[in-house]
């Protein structure tokens, strides 16, 4: 179970660092949603892993946190969420622009002379 | 008291002359010139007490933590300087008058010329190290002002640049050397330091100090090797060359030695760096002296070998040499001074000063001619003269080093006496011989006050030449005691010492100058020689520019190898930073579980499988295929909302899916603004090698990255989590939070603050980005209709995007879409509503609306949706905002800090009694932000199609804020 | 119920006041330009007015130690989110409302109209500065950190063209790419430690077992790898000349203090967590540190001889100053610290003010004859010495050169300017260490400082002689007070700087003694006693 998390973890987070190194901006924001993804569940399973223990606290009574989910991992991801969805909406405007402005989608907003 | 005023009054004047009019000659030398003279008086008026041996000492507290205090000190030695600096500066004042002509902007000359005398004065009378450091680096940059007051000839740009570039280095090095005094003495008052000599000898930190405060005196005074500067400075006005680069700022580094004299000098390193450093300098400058052709050149040179004549007295470091170079001093700044100041005349009246045409000017201007004639002897060394007194002590000096053994340091001396000789010779022939007919003006005698400077120093050159007991005793007295205090020496300046060897030297060097002269003019006439001989091929100023430019050149290289502009590698350092950090600090040995995959649903690790073969398989697709790279990249998206489901994250599996959703919509919206490309193989070219190298480095990085951070998360999950603050939450989200879905209580409680600024970020990108497309132009192949639509058989073509939704091919989803319109608003409320007790909240229910709106944009088109219901994205942004910041600010009127949350109980018809937690108004806030940042973006993209089928350009931005700045 | 007294809620205003006037000023028309920089200005003048009331409260008796806190939400660390106001935020709050006064009224002119929405993305980068400023937790500070960056990435865009967009490019990605390190770093130290509050750390970190203590610092040296973005240091700064050069020039003055908020953020996580006397972390990384200041020192002074354009000079200046006070960090002696607070101050302002003056240099500046009189410079050439008369310069040329002359005085640290007074100081400091001598690395900070001090000089005497004095007969640019007055005011203040340096170095003295001494810091965030609630269990039974 942990191992397969992490594994996962890894693959998406190195499939988006190959992306952020490649050349064109589309890949680029590919691999920027990749590792997102990844960042994302990072810091989720930094709370450790639970099943059906939703930090819901429905049962009447103190709540028992042993029972439950760590909440707060999970606000921070939430909040992560909501930061690089607006990032990767801004990533994508500008990519856009640049591409109208410049005529290229290199990340350079130029074509390197050697290619 | 007095001492402060001393020093300010030139700098108060300057910034007054700067403030003048550029037409205000006279009002500038009228006030240059007081201030000099009340200096002068007040400075005269210092005499008593300094001949009783006083010091006197004026304190002013500036940094007292860093034992750096402002302190005025004058004593024997700094009174000399300072009526050299204000007499010989009132002199110039007066000579600049008639000099500079009536174009030149005069305020600026006169307020620079009278912040460095401030400086020069802040030089002498510093009683502090570090303050001596500061006014320092003020001489050097009002001389570079004033080499380059004319600054639109190249020589004078580079005469300054080169100048200030040696003696700011120097004044580097000065202020790290007296760091150091400081250090090794605990002190940085000059009194201490000179109290210190003997411990700052022992010291092991002795050298470094002495070769950096040395470095600093030999570059202000132009010694060897730095002494190339000088000549090019010549390109300043005549009255600054004569003022600071022959009578006061050269003399800065002499003095700096003098006054440390006693705590650095005696030494074999002392001896050796400065001595030596001196005689070098000697020969060369009286030697290139010889070969000038401008006269101001000549002169600099002179200048440069009598600055060395000081230093080797001041090298030899026995207390008669300290009297001579003192005397010498006096005695150099008269007759240069005034030597420069003819110089001035003879080029302002006849305007040459090259030697090699100018002839006979005695006839045209018998006084100037006669005055520079005696000066220029009392240069050369000849009796009755000041010259040939300080000289004679040098002659003295040098034999007593040598002993009767060793006489090559007499050797020098002499050589540089007949050079001397010989080079005032050369001067002195433009006045004799038949008068040149075809010089630019017709030469005559300058402006009686013009001459007078000159007359006044020359009359001083014979005083001191014929009465020196009557006239500089006391003076020198008081100076070198200040200096020397109890070993000092007696000695007597008398004219004639009887026969002695000094004075045989002295003949000797006059009549081997004489006979030196005539030989040059017979055998090979320095008239006609281009270059100084031996020495000439060293150029000062094309050394100095190749260095420069060899610095920049080799900066640039170094940012070639060091430095880029591109993108891809800065990437790279810093995940290949993240690499090595971890790598480093290293994974924990971490205890293994004999089987790492127990308890592993198989359904789930399906699951993951699936998500981590999109992702590569989009990793492997994103360059040629977009959309598939898309599709699967959404494939990953859902497999993470899932797995978050799975773990017992219902909140966030919810929200990762509509982020999804929205995010998958924007990048469609997108993708028909990129480039279409085609694979090599289409185009049938050869991926270059350097590219394949290139890819197996990142893929070796991402390859590494993805272990690491596999390998951490593994480290981590294998260890019991750590008592978190998390538990804390879970215990209080209901009794205290008010809600069972401890998450959403933390985003609108508990951590309410972070969540504000959430919205905020959120808030910001969608400002940022309508700003972006309202001057959105699409690049020109990217406005060709795509052939989908372009198709002739297709009736669409012709139909507006509302007409095929209503009656269109698209009416079957035209009307399952608007009919589900109402629900997905109702669902988004009702998320909204449960959010606090169950997974919701104003985040999912915000991109809920979102994309029900945009479902109708994508369906009809944006005219249509617009014309039927307004979105106003502005609006619900600020609103939004507002409404989450005055709920937090509600709390005040509760007396409780921002945010806290409260509660109100309502009794509302037919609902009943309800409790509105002051909460669900922030979420309502964080609802509005959501959907207005959505709304702008979503729609700002979905305009460019709009607009880019009309001609781009001039109508895009009218229509974008037409449609989307509805507030006004 | 007894509310908080009116000096708590000052701590929050600078947060607070941003983002109420940013989110006024989104549905506002452009048309209305004049009135949102009123808005603005006023906003910003509130700002100054919080800033120098907290620095006097912070450094009087009013808060045991000086130390304000303010719980966010009412809920005590480490728990809630707690905000702080000690003397350091305090300075670093002044410094940020005047730099954005400056660059505020700078723009009015013409900058801030070029564009849309620039007012509230202004506002909205004062919030995330202030914020940065002020928090304790490490998460919010994230968050921070990403109010600050979305505004300046509009900011830097602002009125965008090609230059622009490509430096946006660079700089937008790599900021992001931080943004994920930053997460991954924060995730580690919570799930090691099971803290987010930097107060909490301390204690928390005392307790780890060996690997949870590796695994906290590999996410402590994460978490430091973004600052070092952040503040440029050599490899991870190649983005800074690039968007200095082509930012509008207010917006550049305000990346200026940007990249000291990097530098902000690495003196209170370091001297918190990893102070000397900090049990089993003490001094982690501080060597890291002092190496790459030194590197980044000697790359910024080699970008500044290299350089030419005003931008990049202004670029590597930063990175000189950023290396500077890495260095200085990492060295790890309280004294220094101190000298280099004052060193912060003075090269921040004058870079600042530096970076508004480009604009009009570029106006003077004639590329044809400068490229001529470097030509004559490379190849000695001296022209034919004419009538010798000098040119009359007019005033506004006067000013600037003047202007010109004091940036580069402070930044290149010549006297008598506050750069001078913070090189003294810092020598001064390395030199005369508490204990014993000055060992090797002092040696080599103070040569290598002195080093890119001369660079700085060639460097920045090249561009002033062929700028104002090479380039012919230019004529006047128009200039208008708003433009001046900042440029003058930011200049006046280094003076200042200089007559004050006593009082100046006894108040930074005082700052860096209770940075070194974070027990009280520590034990006033955690003490903080939450105001008793309301009681809300009526609703716990639902």
């Amino acid at each position: 179970m942990e191992a397969a998390i992490a594994i996962t973890i890894g693959i998406l987070f190195g499939s988006g660092v190959w992306l952020v190194l490649r050349p064109r901006t589309f890949q680029v924001i590919i691999g920027l949603l990749l590792m997102s993804y990844a960042v994302n569940l990072f810091i989720f399973v930094m709370g450790r892993l639970w099943i059906d223990q939703a930090p819901l606290t429905l049962a009447p009574g103190t709540p028992d946190p042993s029972v439950h989910a760590d909440p707060l991992s999970q606000a921070l991801v939430l909040t992560a969420i909501v930061i690089g969805f607006a990032t990767t909406a801004l990533y994508l405007v500008m990519m856009l622009g640049a591409r109208g402005l410049t005529g290229s989608d290199h990340v350079d907003a130029e074509e390197e002379d050697e290619q | 008291m007095l001492l402060p005023v001393l020093l300010l009054l030139p700098f108060v004047c300057s910034v007054i002359a700067a403030c003048m009019p550029a037409d205000a000659r006279n009002r500038e030398v009228w006030l240059a010139g007081t201030a000099c003279f009340v200096s002068l008086l007040g400075v005269a008026s210092l005499f008593p007490q300094i001949s009783a041996g006083e010091v006197m000492r004026y304190e002013l507290a500036w940094m007292p933590a860093y034992g750096l205090d402002f302190v005025l000190r004058v004593d024997g030695l700094a009174w000399l300087f300072m009526v050299l600096v204000l007499g010989i500066g009132m002199l110039v004042v007066l000579y600049a008058h008639y000099y500079m002509s009536p174009e030149d902007p005069v305020p600026r000359f006169f307020s620079f010329l009278l912040a460095f005398m401030g400086a020069m004065l802040g030089i002498v009378m510093s009683g502090n190290l570090i303050q001596l450091a500061v006014f320092w680096e003020l001489t050097s940059i009002t001389s570079f002002l004033l080499i380059g007051y004319w600054h639109h000839r190249a020589d004078a740009r580079r005469g300054a640049r080169m100048a200030f570039t040696v003696t700011a280095s120097g004044g580097l090095c000065l202020f790290a050397g007296v760091i150091i005094l400081g250090r090794i003495v605990g002190s940085y008052d000059l009194d201490v330091v000179i109290a210190a000599g003997e411990q700052v000898r022992a010291h092991t930190l002795y050298f470094p100090a002495l070769l950096l405060i040395v470095l600093g005196a030999l570059t202000k005074s132009a010694q060897f090797p730095f002494h190339f500067w000088l000549p090019h400075a010549m390109a300043a006005p005549t009255p600054v060359s004569s003022y600071l680069h022959s009578a006061t700022m050269v003399k800065a580094g002499v003095f700096l030695l003098m006054r440390l004299w006693p705590v650095l000098s005696g030494t074999e390193e002392w001896r050796w760096i400065v001595a030596g450093a001196g005689v070098c300098t000697l020969l060369i400058g009286s030697f290139a002296a010889i070969f000038q052709h401008d006269i101001k050149g000549l002169l600099a040179y002179s200048t440069i070998s009598h600055l060395g004549l000081i230093t080797v007295l001041l090298g030899i470091g026995t207390p008669l040499a300290m009297v001579a170079a003192i005397f010498h001093t006096i005695n150099h700044a008269t007759f240069k001074a005034s030597l420069f100041m003819a110089a001035g005349i003879i080029d302002h009246e006849s305007g040459s000063r090259d030697m090699r045409i100018l002839r006979g000017l005695g006839r045209h201007m018998p006084i100037t001619a006669t005055l520079a004639i005696v000066a220029s002897a009392a240069m050369a060394g000849v009796p009755l003269l000041n010259g040939f007194l300080s000289k004679e002590m040098f002659f003295a000096e040098t034999l007593l080093v040598g002993g009767d053994t060793d006489w090559w340091m007499s050797g020098a001396a002499l050589a540089m006496g007949i050079f001397s000789v010989t080079y005032s010779l050369r001067f002195i022939s433009i006045f004799f011989g038949k008068p040149q007919v075809d010089l630019p003006r017709v030469p005559h005698e300058p402006p009686r006050w013009m001459r007078f400077p000159v007359e006044l120093l020359v009359l001083l050159c014979l005083v001191v030449g014929v009465l020196p007991a009557l006239s500089i005793d006391q003076i020198l007295h008081n100076a070198v005691y200040s200096v020397l205090g109890e070993q000092m020496p007696s000695y007597d300046l008398a004219v004639w010492h009887g026969l002695n060897i000094p004075l045989v030297m002295s003949i000797a060097a006059l009549l081997g100058g004489v006979l030196f002269y005539r030989l040059l003019r017979r055998r090979f006439n320095p008239d006609l020689r281009e270059h100084v001989p031996l020495i000439h091929r060293f150029s000062g100023a094309q050394g100095y520019e190749n260095v420069m430019s060899a610095l920049s050149r080799s900066a640039d290289f170094v940012l070639e190898l060091f430095n880029t502009v591109r993108l891809q590698p800065q990437i790279f350092c810093i995940l290949l930073a993240m690499v090595a950090v971890i790598a480093t600090l290293g994974l924990p040995s971490s205890r293994h579980l004999a089987d790492p995959f127990a308890n592993l649903d198989p359904l789930f690790a399906l699951l993951l499988a699936i998500g981590c073969i999109c992702a590569v398989a989009a990793a492997w697709q994103a360059k040629y295929h977009r959309l598939a790279a898309l599709a699967l990249l959404g494939g990953t998206g859902v497999v993470v909302s899932v797995v978050f489901l799975w773990l017992s994250a219902p909140d966030l599996a919810l929200t990762q899916l509509m982020v999804e959703t929205v995010t998958t919509v924007l990048l469609l919206l997108g993708l028909r603004w990129l480039p279409p490309r085609k694979t090599p193989k289409e185009l049938a070219i050869e991926v270059p090698r350097r590219v394949w190298l290139r890819r197996s480095r990142d893929l070796a990085l991402a390859v590494m990255s993805g272990l690491l951070l596999a390998g951490i998360t593994y480290a981590i999950l294998l260890r019991p989590s750590a008592d978190t603050i998390g538990d804390f939450f879970l215990l209080r989200a209901l009794s205290e939070g008010g809600g069972t879905n401890a998450v959403n209580v933390l985003l609108v409680d508990f951590r309410g603050f972070d969540t504000l600024g959430e919205i905020t970020v959120l808030a910001a990108v969608g400002l940022t980005i309508y700003a972006l497309l309202r001057r959105f132009r699409p690049a020109p192949e990217s406005l060709v209709q795509p052939e989908q639509q372009t198709d002739p058989l297709d009736p669409a073509i012709h139909q507006a995007p509302s007409r095929q939704a209503r009656t269109g091919y698209l009416m079957v989803a035209g009307i399952y879409l608007r009919l589900l319109l109402p629900f997905m608003l109702l669902f988004a409320v009702y998320y909204f509503m449960r959010g606090h007790n169950l997974p919701g909240g104003g985040f999912v229910a915000g991109l809920i609306f979102a994309v029900a709106i945009i479902l109708q944009y994508m369906l009809a088109g944006a005219v249509w949706v617009e014309a039927h219901l307004r979105v106003r994205p502005f609006r619900w942004l600020g609103l939004g905002l507002i409404l989450a910041c005055a709920t937090g600010l509600g709390a005040w009127i509760f007396g409780y800090p921002f945010l806290t949350s409260h509660t109100a109980h309502l009794h509302l018809p037919l609902l009943g009694e309800v409790h509105v937690p002051s909460a669900f108004f922030f979420d309502l806030g964080v609802f509005s932000v959501v959907v207005g940042s959505t709304m702008l973006i979503l729609i700002a993209l979905a305009h460019q199609s709009i607009r880019s089928h009309r001609q781009p350009g001039k109508s895009a931005d009218v229509e974008a804020s037409a449609s989307m700045q509805e507030s006004s | 119920m007894s509310g908080l007294a009116w000096q708590q809620h000052l701590i929050l205003l600078p947060i607070v006041v941003p983002l109420l006037t940013g989110a006024l000023l989104i549905p506002v028309n452009e048309k209305h330009h004049q009135r949102k920089y009123a808005a603005n200005l006023i906003s910003t003048l509130i700002l100054l007015g919080c800033a120098l009331t907290l620095f006097s409260l912070t450094d009087s008796e009013y808060w045991s130690s000086g130390i304000g806190v303010y719980l966010a939400a009412n809920w005590s660390a480490p728990y809630g989110i707690a905000l702080v106001a000690d003397r350091l935020a305090a300075l670093m709050l002044t410094l940020t409302a005047v730099l954005a006064l400056a660059s505020l009224v700078f723009s009015s002119s013409r900058w801030s109209r070029i564009g849309v929405h620039f007012h509230s993305l202004f506002q909205f980068l004062l919030m995330g500065l202030n914020g940065a400023f002020l928090t304790n937790d490490l998460f919010n500070l994230f968050v921070f950190f990403e109010v600050m960056l979305a505004a300046s990435y509009g900011l830097v865009l602002h009125g965008y063209n090609v230059s622009r967009i490509r430096a946006g490019m660079q700089y937008i990605t790599i900021n992001l790419i931080a943004s994920f390190l930053f997460l991954i770093g924060v995730a580690l130290i919570y799930a090691t430690t099971g803290t987010l509050n930097i107060s909490d750390l301390g204690a928390r970190v005392a307790t780890l077992g060996v690997d949870e203590l590796r695994l906290f610092k590999v996410g402590a040296a994460i978490l430091a790898l973004v600052f070092l973005t952040k503040c440029a240091m050599w490899p991870l700064g190649f983005w800074l000349p690039t968007t200095y050069a082509a930012a509008s020039p207010p917006v550049a003055a305000m990346l200026v203090l940007m990249t000291k908020v990097g530098i902000y953020a690495l003196l209170r996580v370091w001297l918190q967590v990893f102070a000397v006397d900090s049990g089993p972390v003490a001094g982690f990384g501080f060597m890291a540190l002092f190496c790459g200041g030194l590197l980044t020192l000697v790359f910024g002074a080699v970008g500044l001889l290299a350089s030419d354009e005003p931008g990049h000079i202004a670029g590597y200046a930063a990175i000189v100053s950023s290396g500077t006070l890495l260095a200085v960090i990492g060295y790890g002696q309280p004294s220094l610290v101190t000298a280099g607070l004052l060193y912060l101050l003075g090269s921040t302002i004058a870079t600042a003010a530096f970076v508004l003056l480009t604009e009009f240099i570029e106006r003077i500046r004639t590329p044809g004859a400068s490229l001529l009189a470097v030509t004559m410079e490379a190849f000695a050439i001296d022209e034919k010495p004419e009538e010798p008369v000098g040119v009359g310069i007019p005033g506004t040329l006067a000013f600037l050169g003047l202007a010109f002359a004091c940036c580069a005085l402070v930044i290149t640290g010549l006297p008598p300017l506050s750069g001078f007074i913070a090189k003294f100081s810092l020598f001064h400091a390395l030199l005369n260490p508490e204990i014993g001598a000055p060992d090797l690395n002092a040696w080599l900070l103070m040569g290598l400082i002195i080093v890119a001090g001369l660079a700085g000089i060639i460097s920045l005497m090249r561009f002033g002689v062929r700028t104002f004095w090479a380039s012919g007969n230019v004529l006047p640019p128009r200039l208008q007070l708003s433009e001046l007055l900042p440029v003058a005011t930011l200049l006046l203040l280094c003076v200042a700087l200089t007559v004050l340096a006593g009082p100046a170095t006894d108040y930074l003295r005082r700052v860096t003694d209770s940075l070194h001494q974070p027990g009280h810091y520590i034990e006033r965030v955690l003490g903080e006693p939450a105001i008793p609630g309301p009681v809300r269990l009526q609703e716990g039974t639902q």
